[in-house]
């Protein structure tokens, strides 16, 4: 058993560390696109050089830690897909991946519907949706291709609890190509779901960090507030929640490639830790801090809402524990 | 025992809830239920309705112009408001301030600031917490040092709640600097508008800024508007926070907090029902909803034994921690109700996803309503103070 990472990917992390302690804001996209970091997260086939479990984990847990809020996941599924239904997608275009509905939690298919190669209803909290270069819509079974100037389609753009942009899409007879079954692309998808749960584990990690700082640093009666046995108990819980998210996440990536059973109820522990602990580091960090932990102004309240976004993203905690109970497939 | 409201209970409860149907805006209450921010003049609109009832301030006794109800009848107000999605009562003159005046004010300062409460001419906001000082309040700073027949203050408060729309702020400020650290604390009403007074607000993470900083850079109050006596603020402000607890519980906020969830519920679509059909989410809504019914009877009896002279105790810390971990896991459950549709994060003046209002409600009242055990007293500071009373037996 070998838990290291590979030189590789040593070197994948290095570059990665270096790029996210030099750029920020607009700047750091095109400096991932320069160091070729989107091609990591898709394989030889895909027209990339790696998309295993371990390099988009190690990705997305870098960008979560650096809180970079990129539409990088949707274009890692996008491109993928594409790729895969044999229509490779241009390297640094944005795409958008289009899953949630309104009116539903995660049910596919209520608010939208096919008819032949039309798609009519709507879709919603579509990251990225503003300038990209194509957009992968799921309906009841099935992944489709629309053109980002497809007649009939509406952009209703505005913000994302991750400081993203996201948007409504509102389809209206609008012309769409089918790519092919939902459950073809299982793998593209479980992707996904591993590169919201790293991006997670990251930004849980450095919440946890920066309250572990506060309660070290901030003094109250007279004492840091780790000196009281109430709050240094529930940081040492904090601790112990992280490692276990970490291995959810190593578990996962693990077992990207193994066969859909298997690899489904790996996907499905790990959302569910992550989304579990996500939203008790969201909570409890800011407890922990009282009410500075509230303000804009200091680094963790957008940490919090990224926590809570990507527990919420493709399937939350309560949608795979209810899965992974049941022993049904991720995607089907 | 008797568990049932006496008939003049149920007639005070009829009136009131006949009340909020004839004068409560249903916008304004959509507003409330949607977690808006209220301007000013809806604010203080609302309290001039409840004022021209005689209604304002329930917790007065009549001789200060006050409604004078008992605490049950102060119960069935506030669950009555909250669950029609009236706009809450803005404490700091009413729930707060008033009180310490009654009790601890000269004869001049109840007869100047007390109407004014009332009337709507001043709108009061609260001076205590100090960035070094939040929990550990008797460490405050900011001091006042008396010069002739004024003070001359210096120094910072936080967190001071809606204190953007304040003229007035009640201070808790260091007169002695020696000794015990609570025996150097004096209780001062500033005026907003005097020069050298500050306010910033402070940007919260679901957007809103309801809160503030203050500062004060050599600001001369008359002496006259010191409350009781020098060094004796610590005492005022205990007494203030006795009252501000009172109604900590929020067993109203939380009861329309679960009307809004099962209503949320019974709309959304899970594997192609209604998700209050879900087993599994049903039984966390019954768990909450078991937790509240409990709860809400823990607040009567409370009232109850307070009714009848017994002093209340570690009881409303008891309720404080309580209330709050039941807010917020209904907050929790709304959000999660949401699923994929809780990602937006818009709040008034942003547009957002067309007709998901209530969405983007869920997650703003989730992120505000952190404060619900932060606020107040922490709820580690409540545990403390159960701990140590247990200790003592």
């Amino acid at each position: 058993m070998d838990f290291q990472l590979s030189d590789d990917h040593r070197m994948l992390q290095d570059s990665l560390r270096g790029i996210l302690a030099r750029h920020s804001g607009e700047a750091l996209m095109p400096a991932l696109l320069e160091a070729g970091v989107p091609q990591a997260l898709l394989t030889e086939a895909e027209g990339g050089f790696d998309g295993s479990g371990a390099a988009v984990a190690l990705i997305f847990e870098a960008l979560g830690r650096a809180g970079a809020s990129l539409p990088l996941i949707g274009t890692m599924i996008g491109a993928a897909a594409l790729a895969q239904a044999g229509q490779p997608a241009d390297d640094g275009a944005t795409i958008a991946f289009a899953d949630a509905e309104p009116g539903t939690r995660y049910d596919r298919g209520v608010a939208i519907s096919v008819d032949g190669d039309r798609l009519t209803g709507r879709k919603t909290m579509v990251a990225g949706a503003e300038g990209a270069a194509a957009i992968i819509v799921t309906t009841a079974d099935a992944l489709w291709l629309v053109a980002p100037d497809a007649a009939g389609l509406t952009v209703r753009p505005y913000p994302l609890m991750d400081d993203q942009r996201g948007a409504d899409l509102i389809f209206e007879a609008t012309p769409a190509t089918r790519l092919g079954a939902l459950a073809d692309f299982d793998t593209v998808l479980a992707r996904g779901v591993l590169a919201h749960a790293a991006y997670a584990l990251g930004t849980l990690s450095a919440a946890v960090d920066l309250t572990l700082d506060y309660l070290r640093t901030r003094k109250q009666f007279g004492q840091p507030l780790i000196a009281f046995q109430a709050l240094a108990h529930r940081a040492a819980d904090l601790s112990v929640e992280v490692e276990q998210a970490r291995s959810a996440v190593t578990n996962f990536a693990g077992h990207l490639d193994a066969d859909a059973p298997l690899r489904d109820r790996h996907l499905q522990a790990c959302k569910v830790t992550l989304g579990r602990v996500a939203r008790l580091v969201a909570e409890e960090s800011v407890q922990l801090h009282g009410g500075i932990g509230m303000t804009e102004e200091y680094a963790l309240g957008g940490m919090i809402r990224r926590l809570l976004a990507a527990d919420t993203a493709m399937g939350d905690a309560d949608f795979h524990l209810e899965r992974f109970a049941r022993g049904e497939p991720a995607f089907a | 025992m008797d568990m049932s409201f006496t008939p003049e209970e149920t007639a005070f409860r009829d009136d009131i809830r006949a009340f909020l149907k004839a004068e409560l805006d249903p916008a304004l209450a959509r507003k409330v239920r949607l977690h808006h921010d209220l301007t000013k003049a809806e604010m203080e609109g609302w309290h001039a309705k409840l004022q021209s009832r005689g209604w304002l301030a329930g917790n007065w006794p009549k001789e200060f112009g006050g409604a004078g109800w008992t605490a049950i009848q102060r119960h069935i107000f506030e669950e009555e408001s909250a669950r029609a999605h009236a706009p809450r009562i803005v404490p700091f003159g009413i729930a707060m301030l008033g009180p310490v005046l009654q009790k601890f004010g000269s004869k001049e300062q109840q007869d100047h600031w007390l109407p004014r409460i009332l009337n709507g001419d001043d709108w009061w906001c609260q001076g205590y917490s100090e960035p070094g000082a939040g929990s550990d309040l008797a460490s405050l700073r900011c001091e006042a040092v008396r010069d002739g027949d004024h003070y001359v203050v210096n120094g910072q408060k936080t967190w001071t709640t809606l204190g953007q729309h304040a003229n007035m702020i009640f201070c808790l400020v260091r007169t002695n600097a020696t000794g015990k650290k609570q025996e150097g604390i004096s209780f001062l009403l500033i005026d907003m508008e005097t020069p050298g007074v500050t306010v910033r607000p402070i940007v919260l993470l679901d957007g809103t800024a309801e809160v503030n900083e203050v500062w004060f850079d050599n600001v001369r109050v008359p002496a006259a508007n010191l409350v009781g006596e020098e060094n004796q603020g610590w005492t005022y402000a205990k007494y203030l926070l006795t009252h501000e607890r009172t109604n900590i519980a929020g067993v109203g906020f939380a009861t329309a907090a679960l009307d809004n969830l099962k209503r949320v519920a019974k709309a959304q679509r899970h594997r192609g029902q209604p998700l209050s059909d879900d087993p599994l989410f049903a039984a966390e809504m019954a768990g909450v909803e078991i937790e509240l019914m409990a709860m809400s009877t823990t607040n009567l009896r409370m009232l109850s034994a307070a009714a009848q002279g017994q002093a209340p105790g570690i009881e409303s810390s008891m309720l404080k921690i309580k209330g709050t971990q039941i807010r917020q896991r209904l907050d929790a459950l709304t959000r999660r109700a949401y699923g994929g549709q809780a990602m937006a994060l818009t709040l008034e003046g942003n547009e957002g996803p067309e007709g998901a209002d209530e969405a983007l409600a869920a997650s703003a009242t989730w992120l505000n309503n952190r404060k619900l055990s932060i606020y107040g007293g922490s709820n580690e500071v409540q545990r403390s103070i159960i701990s140590g009373a247990l200790a003592k037996g």
